[in-house]
């Protein structure tokens, strides 16, 4: 009894005592306010990632098209702040309201477990634009935006078929949800609709961040004869990795051109254009729409593309490009869909 | 002859105090290596989780699972087990709650909040029990089936969210995010403040901790657990049915851990989603042991530590910091506390420390005046 | 499904499963001199991110791989001696401080990554050590002698430490510091002294079983990259019942059951994967539950040695 009751007055008086030190600085936050109305041209943007600017995959992609924004509109017309490593929604919503309540523009929340917290703190500022993805459902200051996975998935599927000597492609999964499911599926009927009796194994690992098990993945998959391999998410590099250090194996990325980690291994990569949806959702401002609006990255609005690594231009057979070029073009012309099953998936 | 100064508690906070120096001492090298300005950031760290109402109120919103999960580990620890399964037990609390409560939409708040509840209580309580049991019969370590069952229930979770329970509307509009539909409004907890997330959950936190300080010290149970942490050979000869009081104690921090996943998904996000668990299963943990594992000395100790994730968080946005900074300033916030624990439970050692430096000091003079 | 039951995949199976068991057995030993010594340190994964990040830094720096890992050993023994201060001079509660290590340690990669590499940058990390005659030799060789190694050390260090630990005078000493620290104190062992040791050697094979990870097995390094192995090796300690022996059935079983899952999940499964990922996880458990060995601990674990006291 009298032990708790010492802690407990020692832990008040910390609290006590941190509370006369708060009183004498005065929060940088309220400054910046300052700062902002004297410059009301400026567009402030903010960004919260699931993990970091530097994981070569769907949160660098997104900070790399912030900060070719950035780039393009001029360093004194853009400013941005980033915030990283908020997988979790709790995290996550503190930093988007302290953003929003900061006065930025737009904030961007750069993973679909943000859309709850996103539609309750945009209800109180009506006056800034958020957005976060992938998703679909938006309110009247919310833009959705959803890459539309499969298509690439498709292109390199073909390209898969037609690139393999041992008639097996590998996937390696992350975890069977959003962004994932759609590029594998998207990648299966590529392969089907170029070779159908290359085989597509998939395995997963369960996780968005085990390099290492992605890459005993990818050893087993090539192991058990596959000698092209594919796959999404963060954790995709440590595959990669384990793929380079075999002769005669291909990789195709996807989010990202990620060829800078395995330039010899790396045939070709889906890349996410986030500057177009960046500039689009900024434009679209200017023009007083705050949101609403459902955006998806595609092939046909050029938000997504398919980028062949220069290095390993002449080991793929102009006959595999050809056909990627006829999809590509039926895809953009709207002539060719790729749909995704509306059940769930039971494997 | 100094015992009672070094006692008394205005020299305990300046131990406390000493310690979160030390750590932000070195945390300030860290700032300083990544390009900051390591005054203007603390300013800020201690300043944002107290300077505003939304600062309060996201503390307590940190705090509120870290005390239900304290309670918990106070609970285990004083029975004797250490509990690291949290995070499993908070994931299969949360999702339970989403079920029951998408299963009976129609159900009046007054039976399906408390169903609801009591639903993520015994999912917890559940997966926290079978670590006792493997313990108690089959003699698994806890350590060792604690970490197990935590990825197994990650996974398990997973495939609920991502299969038979993702909100249906993912799939109709092919995008398949991970998350569960929203649960029906009436069981939502009840937001405190306007605009602000805190909710009712953090109030009853607080009355759970005096219900665990009744528990503990109050009844006969409660008395048999903490005599069984105290010495289980003891207990055995006394005629305490050890096994049994073990299955108890991670059960019961199982159904805390498991209440925690449920307060989660009703207060805060509404549903299940991915990475619903922002590490609380350790740092209840952390919460506990600050709080002396007392039940009501875990109230201060989860809110400080609520605010310290809070404004190291902010901090990281305001000077523009690599997130992992944050991460590494805890740990040292951790570090020097658990170390300074040793003086608080002794503080005559620090006069002891004292006199032996002044001592030397003196000597070194001497030896230095004479001249030899 | 066609090659299921092939000889090529048993051999598949099994030679995955050794490489994947090394930074367990690494990481486990070290564990279990420290606990035989009366400190458990939940840290491990803090210290494994510290030895991966600097072996994987030395090595992306010089080109040399061995500096790397012998840079990695130098900083877990520092992060030992860290949590020895904490743990052993300050008496702190050992459950606590090991998670503050572990979040200090993934802190602390996570910026030195960002502050002096910036990018994910690949490296080229230990070759396959072919060992001559062994390796030559069918199925054999493939399974146990087509590895780097590290992957060897990790295997030898386990009669090795069989024979420290009880054919030694330290190894003694370290199991008599872990159960009845009083009568060591008694007979003129350091009960502190030992303790430290023990905990820097084992924290140095925390940062080689890191170090194996970044320079052995993935050639590169990302934030996170142990994704809760040194946990899983903490917890392959109490498997082992704090034997080498017991930690080397302990690791086989876990990675052979993970490699089991990633053949089958690659050939081809009708069931949810999740069920495939956590099935070692459950075998883990099981087995142990089933095994129904003798209980036993170090006596002294967890409990700071405090002079004069009955603990």
């Amino acid at each position: 009894m009298k032990e708790w009751k010492k802690i407990l007055t020692i832990l008040v008086a910390v609290t006590f005592l941190a509370t006369l030190a708060a009183c004498g600085g005065k929060p940088a936050t309220e400054t910046k306010k300052e700062g902002e109305t004297k410059q009301p041209e400026k567009i402030r943007i903010a960004l919260v990632l699931p993990s970091t600017v530097d994981d070569m995959a769907w949160s660098q992609s997104m900070y790399e098209g912030l900060k070719a924004v950035q780039e393009k509109l001029g360093k004194d017309k853009v400013e941005i702040a980033v915030s990283e490593r908020l997988g979790d929604a709790v995290n996550a919503g503190a930093a988007i309201r302290q953003y929003a309540s900061q006065g930025y523009d737009i904030v961007i929340a750069h993973g679909a477990q943000y859309q709850s917290v996103l539609r309750e703190i945009a209800a109180d500022f009506p006056k800034t634009t958020f957005a976060y993805g992938t998703g679909f459902q938006t309110a009247p200051n919310i833009f959705a935006y959803d890459p539309q996975a499969q298509e690439g998935g498709y292109l390199l599927g073909i390209l898969a078929a037609k690139m393999t000597k041992s008639g097996i492609v590998g996937i390696v999964g992350p975890v069977e949800s959003g962004d994932a499911i759609k590029y594998n599926n998207g990648f299966q009927q590529g392969v089907a609709a170029a070779k159908p009796d290359v085989k597509v194994r998939i395995a997963y690992t369960g996780s968005f961040n085990n390099i290492v098990g992605a890459g005993e993945l990818a050893k087993v998959h090539m192991d058990a004869g596959a000698d092209i391999l594919t796959g999404s998410s963060q954790q995709a590099v440590g595959a990669i990795r384990a793929v380079a250090e075999r002769s005669g194996k291909y990789w195709l990325s996807t989010d990202m051109d990620q060829s800078s980690i395995a330039p010899n291994t790396v045939l070709a990569a889906q890349v996410y254009h986030w500057e177009k949806v960046v500039e689009k959702m900024v434009s679209l401002r200017k023009q007083g729409v705050l949101g609403g609006q459902h955006l998806m990255l595609s092939f046909a609005d050029g938000t997504l593309e398919l980028k062949y690594n220069p290095k390993l231009a002449d080991k793929i057979p102009q006959e595999a490009k050809d056909a990627v070029e006829k999809a590509r073009q039926q895809i953009v012309s709207g002539s060719l869909k790729i749909e995704l099953p509306k059940e769930q998936p039971k494997k | 002859m100094n015992n009672q100064i070094a006692k008394s508690w205005f020299v305990q906070v300046l131990i406390l105090l000493g310690a979160l120096a030390g750590a932000l001492l070195i945390g300030a090298i860290l700032l300083i290596l990544a390009g900051s300005d390591p005054i203007k950031a603390y300013s800020i760290m201690f300043t944002g989780p107290i300077g505003s109402e939304f600062g309060l109120t996201e503390t307590l919103v940190r705090a509120t699972p870290l005390l239900l999960v304290g309670l918990g580990i106070v609970i285990s620890f004083r029975s004797g087990i250490l509990n690291i399964g949290g995070e499993g037990q908070i994931l299969m609390g949360a999702i339970t709650a989403s079920a029951v409560a998408l299963l009976l939409p129609g159900w009046p708040k007054v039976i399906l909040l408390p169903l609801v509840l009591l639903a993520s209580c015994v999912a917890g309580g559940i997966w926290g029990g079978i670590a006792g049991w493997l313990k108690a019969r089959l003699a698994v370590n806890e350590i060792l089936s604690t970490v197990m069952l935590n990825q197994i229930a990650l996974q398990f979770y997973l495939y609920l969210i991502r299969g038979p329970l993702i909100d249906p509307q993912e799939v109709a509009y092919g995008t398949g995010v991970p998350q569960t539909a929203m649960v029906p409004e009436q069981v939502w907890l009840t937001r405190l403040v306007p605009g602000m997330r805190l909710h009712t959950g953090f109030i009853l936190a607080l009355i759970l901790a005096i219900v665990v300080y009744i528990f503990l010290w109050r009844t006969t149970i409660g008395y048999r657990m903490r005599a069984v942490g105290a010495g289980p050979e003891a207990s055995r000869y006394g005629g305490i049915r050890v096994e049994f009081y073990l299955i108890l104690a991670i059960a019961l921090a199982g159904a805390f851990a498991g209440l925690a996943g449920a307060v989660e998904v009703l207060g805060v996000h509404h549903r299940a989603l991915e990475s619903l668990s922002a590490g609380y299963g350790f740092s209840g943990i952390v919460a506990a042991l600050f709080g002396r594992l007392h039940p009501l000395g875990t109230i201060p100790a989860a809110i400080l530590l609520g605010a310290l994730i809070l404004g190291a968080d902010m901090m990281q946005r305001a000077v523009n910091v690599p997130a992992a900074i944050v991460m590494a300033i805890e740990g040292l916030v951790i570090l020097f506390v658990v170390s300074s624990d040793l003086l608080l439970r002794k503080p005559e050692l620090l006069t002891r420390i004292f006199t032996r430096y002044i001592s030397t000091r003196i000597k070194q003079t001497k030896e230095a005046g004479t001249g030899v | 499904m066609e090659d299921v039951i092939s000889q090529g995949l048993i051999v598949g199976i099994l030679a995955t499963g050794i490489r994947l068991a090394t930074p367990f057995l690494l990481a486990a030993l070290g564990e279990m001199f420290t606990q035989r010594s009366g400190v458990y340190n939940l840290g491990i994964e803090g210290i494994m991110l510290m030895g991966a990040f600097m072996g994987f830094f030395v090595t992306w720096r010089t080109g040399n791989p061995y500096l790397g890992i012998l840079v990695s050993l130098v900083v877990g023994a520092l992060m030992g001696l860290l949590m020895g201060i904490v743990s052993i001079t300050f008496k702190a509660e050992q459950g606590i401080s090991g998670i503050g290590l572990y979040m200090f340690g993934w802190g602390l990669s996570g910026l030195l990554f960002r502050l002096y590499v910036g990018a994910i940058t690949a490296i080229e990390g230990l070759r396959p050590l072919r060992i001559p005659g062994l390796s030559d030799i069918p199925y054999i060789g493939t399974i146990f002698f087509s590895h780097n190694w590290l992957v060897y050390l990790a295997y030898i260090l386990v009669p090795i430490t069989w024979i420290v630990l009880y054919k030694t005078t330290w190894g003694l000493k370290v199991r008599a510091v872990g159960t009845t620290p009083e009568a060591a104190d008694t007979l003129g062992v350091s009960v502190d002294g030992i303790r430290y040791q023990c905990l820097i050697l084992g924290s140095m094979l925390a940062g080689l079983a890191g170090a194996y990870l970044t320079v052995g097995q993935a050639n590169m390094y990302a934030d996170y990259i142990t994704a809760g192995r040194g946990f899983i090796a903490v917890a392959l300690v109490y498997f082992g019942r704090w034997s080498p022996l017991g930690i080397l059935a302990g690791s086989l079983l876990f990675s052979m059951a993970d490699s089991f899952q990633l053949w089958v999940q690659v050939l081809g499964i009708s069931v949810p994967y999740e069920l495939a990922v956590i099935l070692p996880y459950v075998i883990t458990i099981v087995a142990l539950a089933v095994s129904f060995g003798r209980v036993w601990a170090p006596a002294a674990l967890g409990r700071p040695y405090e002079r004069g006291t009955r603990g």
